[in-house]
């Protein structure tokens, strides 16, 4: 019983469902986050981050 | 407690990369920006309506001086050195769970400063080599499409970038062919460019002088980021193998083998 409910979760997609939500939303503040950086339209937000954004090739004014 | 392992990790590894390049982009790609700007504003001012389409003429430039910027000198390159420590970390929050979710599929522990290195790579052929191809790297004065536009081209060749990556790495038979059509998907429906060069409004002297700057800048921020690049993906790896590793192999109930394979 116990051998089986351990060959259960090892299965690839059981623990890609126990991981999924932890995963995507990290996922997700970091394209946030790099959004933010590189893409706002905030003209402070622009100015701050302009050199940074010319040297990573983002599109920038 | 995986998220917050996660966000964790993504603030080291992007704290270390995101200093290391912008000590490297100190001396090679800042010098560059700081010479072109000498020259921005020196243009004919027919050439501000083809600088951006979005903005309605007259209308406040996003370089305005109501809005506020860092002061030239110490204080613009803090700035500079956050937004690329944040730019970094954001980055580390998708290479990280990707190389998580790689090594849960595989069943494997595969995560490494050395596989990491691939991961890297492949970061940097979305985000800077592929869209590079459509849209060069730009210094300050330079004319160019709408910035809307080029932001929106910018993010489809970096998706279209990542998931013929993906189908290359992890697909098979067709599904690889399928990979081309897709990254070849935005130079299909073509970069933004205005009709004009991107010095046109420039004297030919100082547009000369421009043009040499862009291809040095354009040298400089291959350099730059592909470091950026190779330092984040070496220690996002070591990073999962390190701390995110248990916590997976402790939530799905990992066999021992995987658990194990982290010490």
């Amino acid at each position: 019983m116990q051998q089986q409910a351990t060959l259960q979760v090892t299965r690839p997609k059981s623990l890609l469902r126990a991981i999924a939500t932890p995963v995507l939303t990290a996922a997700l503040l970091g394209a946030v986050i790099v959004y933010g950086v590189g893409f706002s339209p905030i003209a402070a937000a622009h100015n701050a981050a302009h050199d940074a954004r010319h040297v990573n090739v983002f599109p920038c004014h | 407690m995986l998220f917050r392992r996660i966000v964790l990790c993504a603030l080291l590894v992007g704290a270390l990369a995101g200093l290391l390049v912008s000590a490297v982009q100190h001396w090679q790609a800042i010098p560059l920006i700081a010479a072109a700007e000498e020259f921005e504003g020196g243009a004919e001012p027919s050439a501000a309506v083809a600088h951006d389409h979005a903005q309605a003429p007259g209308e406040a430039h996003v370089h305005d001086d109501e809005a506020w910027a860092p002061r030239d000198g110490a204080e613009r390159h803090l700035w500079t050195a956050l937004a690329n420590v944040l730019t970094a970390i954001g980055f580390g929050l998708l290479l990280i769970p990707a190389i998580t979710v790689w090594e849960a599929v595989r069943g494997r522990p595969l995560a490494s400063a050395r596989s990491g290195l691939l991961w890297g790579a492949a970061g940097w052929a979305c985000v800077f080599a592929v869209p590079a191809l459509g849209l060069p790297a730009e210094i300050p004065g330079s004319a160019a499409a709408a910035l809307a536009a080029r932001q929106a081209w910018w993010l489809l060749a970096a998706a279209c970038t990542a998931i013929a990556l993906g189908l290359l790495a992890f697909g098979r038979g067709p599904l690889r062919a399928l990979a081309l059509a897709v990254v070849a998907l935005p130079f299909a429906l073509g970069a933004p460019h205005p009709d004009i060069g991107p010095f046109a409004a420039y004297g030919d002297e100082v547009a000369r002088q421009l043009e040499a700057l862009a291809a040095r800048f354009a040298v400089a921020t291959a350099i730059a980021t592909a470091v950026q690049w190779l330092a984040l993906g070496a220690l996002s790896g070591w990073a999962v193998a390190r701390w995110v590793r248990p916590v997976v192999a402790a939530r799905g109930g990992a066999p021992a083998r995987f658990a194990r394979a982290q010490s």
